[in-house]
């Protein structure tokens, strides 16, 4: 596995999504571009590595957002260890899995920061945000196809397990 | 006999070990005092804010510049404006042109504050925006003023006279702005129209809402927030919000305001930063 394109495409993800954001949101949504990363990751590399992408893409996250830091480590770990222990019964090279995997644990993992935002503060909204978590994680979804090309091409899958 | 790095990596080398080693860290820096965690996360991203400014600057001289043929493509269908446009565009070099609109924003909001604030010992720092929140449910800025420009920690940020949000962590060339909308940010403010003394509470979406308004108080779509002077913190008078829609729940002790900010976070590019 080749940790320099990978911190690369970290500091463009973390660049793009910090930056470009008037680029990229429509309305309320804003697509989560770390979070595609950590799923290719665990769909393609071992435990150990998919651990330290996750850890490194959350900590990315936290260098770059208000709030608790390393909060977003915690979470990217744990769902990226769930999507490793569950990929051996998907059928992960298929688009349409990536796409509706990513959906799915977005939704997790972004109703787990809502509620840990939700004690914290006391300030959010229910409806409103699970509205804003659903259009995020669908938004998300949506940009994988893309991501995961991009992705492909600087990290082709076949040479993750040379080393093993 | 074994060297303690040889024994180090071993350990690391196990995957187990590894993740522990890993998520301690994440508890650990979890854990921290935010004054620490903070100080942690703005010397650890200092080295991107040079290349946040660069892709921040390329993307904001961008989206002018397709805003303008937008623009202009809109206007083609009136004649005389654009005809006027054309001549202009003909004349500038689009770069020049957003230099200069950029540079006359700030200037007027400076010498619009300041000539609005002459009693006051206020000084403002014009900053531009550098950065934006990388979470859904959190909202943050960050701009390119730090502690070596004068800001300071809990100083307040405003855009053409409205309230932006607070400094939360200054570093020494950058600085993270708490905006109004964010869960985290309270702001004590007043309706000018009815003199109610409210709370101004961030949801992070594009609104806020207001805390503890009496079910009594009648407040109508338009009635403007401002900061009041209780607690000292905020400077008073300062434009936050109006109000967007109220409606009263049977049960409930207070009525349950939706307040638009006054200031829409992704159309400006800079900001001022209150110190005092």
């Amino acid at each position: 596995m080749r940790w320099f394109t990978f911190f690369c495409i970290l500091l463009c993800i973390s660049l793009f999504q910090s930056t470009l954001i008037n680029w990229i949101n429509i309305g309320l949504a804003v697509p989560d571009l770390y979070f595609p990363l950590v799923v290719f990751y665990s769909f393609t590399t071992d435990f150990k590595r998919n651990t330290i992408t996750s850890w490194c893409a959350g900590m990315a996250k936290d260098l770059f957002s208000e709030g608790s830091f390393g909060v977003y480590s915690v979470f990217f770990v744990a769902v990226g260890f769930l999507l490793w222990s569950v990929r051996g019964m998907l059928f992960r090279g298929h688009l349409v899995t990536q796409i509706i995997i990513t959906f799915i644990f977005s939704l997790v993992y972004n109703s787990m920061y809502a509620m840990y935002t939700a004690i914290s503060f006391n300030a959010l909204t229910p409806l409103t945000t699970i509205w804003i978590i659903f259009i995020c994680s669908l938004y998300t979804a949506f940009l994988v196809p893309i991501m995961f090309l991009i992705f492909n091409k600087f990290q082709p899958a076949q040479r993750f397990f040379i080393n093993r | 006999m074994r060297t303690s790095a040889t024994s180090f990596s071993s350990i690391i080398k196990n995957p187990i070990t590894a993740v522990i080693f890993i998520l301690t860290i994440s508890f650990v820096l979890l854990f921290l005092p935010p004054r620490i965690s903070n100080q942690i996360r703005m010397t650890c991203a200092a080295p991107v804010r040079p290349l946040q400014l660069a892709v921040c600057f390329c993307s904001n001289s961008a989206s002018n510049f397709f805003e303008r043929v937008i623009t202009a493509w809109h206007d083609a269908y009136d004649k005389s404006q654009a005809e006027e446009q054309i001549s202009q565009f003909k004349n500038k070099v689009v770069e020049q042109q957003d230099t200069i609109y950029k540079l006359q924003n700030k200037l007027q909001s400076i010498s619009g504050f300041q000539a609005e604030n002459k009693i006051d010992k206020r000084k403002p720092i014009p900053a531009d925006i550098i950065g934006y929140d990388t979470s859904n449910l959190r909202k943050s800025i960050v701009i390119n003023a730090g502690s070596k420009h004068g800001v300071k920690p809990d100083n307040v940020v405003v855009s053409n006279n409205a309230l932006v949000g607070r400094v939360v962590t200054a570093g020494e060339r950058n600085s993270i702005i708490q905006l109004i909308t964010d869960p985290g940010s309270r702001i004590p403010g007043r309706v000018l129209q009815t003199r109610e003394l409210v709370i101004v509470e961030g949801d992070s979406t594009g609104f806020c809402k207001l805390k503890y308004v009496p079910k009594w108080a009648k407040l109508k779509r338009g009635y403007d927030i401002v900061t009041s002077d209780v607690g000292g913190y905020y400077p008073p008078s300062l434009p936050v919000a109006t109000v967007f829609e109220s409606e009263i729940k049977s049960g409930n002790l207070f009525q349950s305001v939706k307040v638009l900010p006054k200031v829409d976070i992704l159309k400006i590019e800079s900001v001022l930063v209150i110190t005092n």
